[in-house]
């Protein structure tokens, strides 16, 4: 057989092996005639052709799909690509970039980051700094011991101190002066002299300022009303009155009247000759005002303390003002305080004491 | 099918394509033929050889940034994408293997993938009238008498031109390859 001049018999076979292969694409046909066979394969394959539009479907949708996403692959694999072929786009701040490097978008974000913090950073700095001032702000204080000469306040109705006695009689103490006023005592006052022949003979004194003096009378206790009967009165450990411990009056001591300790009048000792400083055991440091921090005021306040016997502050007042706040903090840091008390001779005594507190900002 | 004249031409028009995806038109209509005949012989019918395809060449596209040009033709590439899907679509579809899964081993090393995607610019080069009955004969796989009747025709007459046109592809398919 020709194959350029078919017969009928092979048009028609071609045919119907066609037939059969569209019918039954998985079964075949079988023919002898290699020509048929070679165009069977070729009708064949022919099933399978695509059909004539959807290869141009296909591409409008490819195309379509460039066009919605506008780029394809990765962020790091396009600049790969721009690495490549040089693009010649003149470098921008957060463009794909040009020449020999690429500008990643991403450093460009941690640049600007960082310096937004570094910003951020240097204009808070002055916040902290101010805040700082806190933290470096000093207070101290600290007791004053008063070493100038033994005097007591000067006042026309009241001094300092005190201090009673009595020998046990049963009657109240009889009216007279007290002996004079001595910085020691080895003698205490008596109205009835029990030993009238002492192997040492020593003038009866009160512990007290010297220079204060009494008039000149008959040894007694100046606040008494018993007139005319001798007595050392019903106080004990010597002393006249109905006060204890060779004093003369109703307190206790070696002075004279109502106090205690020793001088005339009540009232507190001062710190030194024979009384002790108290020592503060509880002192907690005032507080930095915020007026006084904000105006970077500083000083010291001076107060005024009566430390009691048992140990508590009281009386307190200020001698020297600092202001802006700061002398109510002192107040109320101190009023805080708490001391083992002064003592003369063993024994508690109240004094007053000066302390000063020191406002610093550094 | 367009066919680009040495590596070097591939190269560029995939870096091309890299840097500006609407290039990838001229690799797709480069490499549609040879894609569909590749996946045409592995599957049963012409749409799950469309659906692959077309799946194939989404793929490329989504992916064609990480392509590296490693001296394989982009063809390769392709066909290895090919056989990816391929390989999926008869794992989850297990009773419809029609090929065996060695096929899927040298997917650029099969000559009647060649001939298979030469076929259907063959067809286009045909003679209008033979063109048009092999298009409604075989893809749209109508018969003599639809035919005959679309053309005005005898059915004798299509199928002398079903004839002639099987014909003529065989000798220009021989005159390439013999």
């Amino acid at each position: 057989m020709s194959d350029t001049t078919p017969d009928t018999t092979m048009i028609d076979q071609l045919d119907a092996g066609i037939e059969a292969l569209l019918a039954h694409p998985k079964t075949g046909t079988s023919v002898s005639d290699p020509v048929l066979a070679e165009l069977l394969g070729i009708a064949s394959q022919l099933r399978m052709l695509p059909s004539p539009e959807f290869k141009a479907m296909l591409k409008a949708d490819l195309l379509d799909r460039v066009d919605v996403t506008g780029e394809t692959g990765t962020r790091k694999e396009r600049r790969k690509a721009d690495l490549t072929v040089p693009s010649g786009v003149l470098p921008t701040l957060a463009g794909t970039g040009a020449g020999l490097y690429p500008v990643h978008r991403s450093s460009f974000m941690v640049s600007l980051v960082a310096h937004a913090m570094a910003v951020a950073l240097l204009v808070t700095s002055g916040i902290w700094a101010a805040q700082g001032v806190r933290e470096v702000s000093r207070v101290s204080s600290h007791l004053v011991t008063d070493v100038s000469p033994y005097l007591l306040p000067a006042a026309d109705d009241k001094t300092g101190g005190g201090g009673g006695g009595g020998d046990l009689d049963k009657v109240q103490a009889s009216k007279g002066m007290p002996p004079k006023f001595s910085r020691e005592q080895f003698a205490p006052p008596a109205v009835v002299v029990r030993n009238e022949d002492p192997k040492l003979a020593v003038d009866p004194t009160v512990i007290g300022p010297p220079n204060i003096s009494f008039p000149v009378g008959p040894m007694g206790d100046p606040i008494s009303g018993v007139m005319g009967i001798p007595s050392s009165g019903t106080g004990t450990g010597g002393g006249i009155g109905s006060g204890r411990d060779g004093g003369v009056g109703v307190g206790s001591g070696r002075g004279v009247g109502t106090g205690v300790g020793g001088g005339i009048g009540g009232g507190v000792y001062l710190v030194g000759r024979g009384v002790s400083a108290p020592r503060a055991i509880y002192d907690p440091e005032p507080e930095y005002s915020e007026e006084g921090r904000k105006a970077r005021y500083q000083g010291t306040v001076l107060l005024q303390v009566v430390v009691g016997v048992d140990g508590r502050t009281r009386d307190v007042r200020v001698a020297r003002s600092l202001g802006m706040g700061l002398d109510e903090k002192a107040l109320e840091a101190v009023r805080q305080w708490r001391f083992d008390p002064a003592t003369q001779d063993g024994q508690p005594v109240a004094v007053l004491v000066n302390i000063e507190v020191n406002f610093r900002l550094y | 099918m367009k066919v680009l004249e040495n590596g070097t031409d591939e190269q560029l028009l995939v870096v091309a394509a890299q840097r500006d995806p609407s290039r990838f038109a001229e690799l797709y209509e480069g490499n549609f033929e040879r894609v569909y005949a590749f996946i045409a012989r592995r599957v049963a019918s012409r749409e799950d050889a469309q659906d692959l395809t077309a799946e194939v060449f989404h793929e490329a596209l989504r992916n064609l940034s990480r392509f590296e040009w490693r001296g394989l033709p982009f063809a390769a590439w392709l066909l290895g994408i090919a056989s990816h899907l391929l390989a999926d679509r008869w794992r989850h579809f297990a009773r419809r293997h029609e090929v065996p899964a060695g096929d899927l081993n040298e997917p650029g090393a099969d000559p009647q993938i060649e001939t298979h995607a030469m076929l259907s610019q063959l067809v286009d080069a045909l003679a209008p009238d033979q063109r048009l009955v092999v298009l409604r004969r075989f893809v749209e796989q109508k018969s003599l008498r639809e035919i005959a009747g679309e053309l005005g025709r005898s059915e004798g007459a299509v199928k002398q031109l079903q004839f002639r046109a099987l014909q003529n592809l065989r000798a220009q398919m021989r005159s390439r390859y013999v």
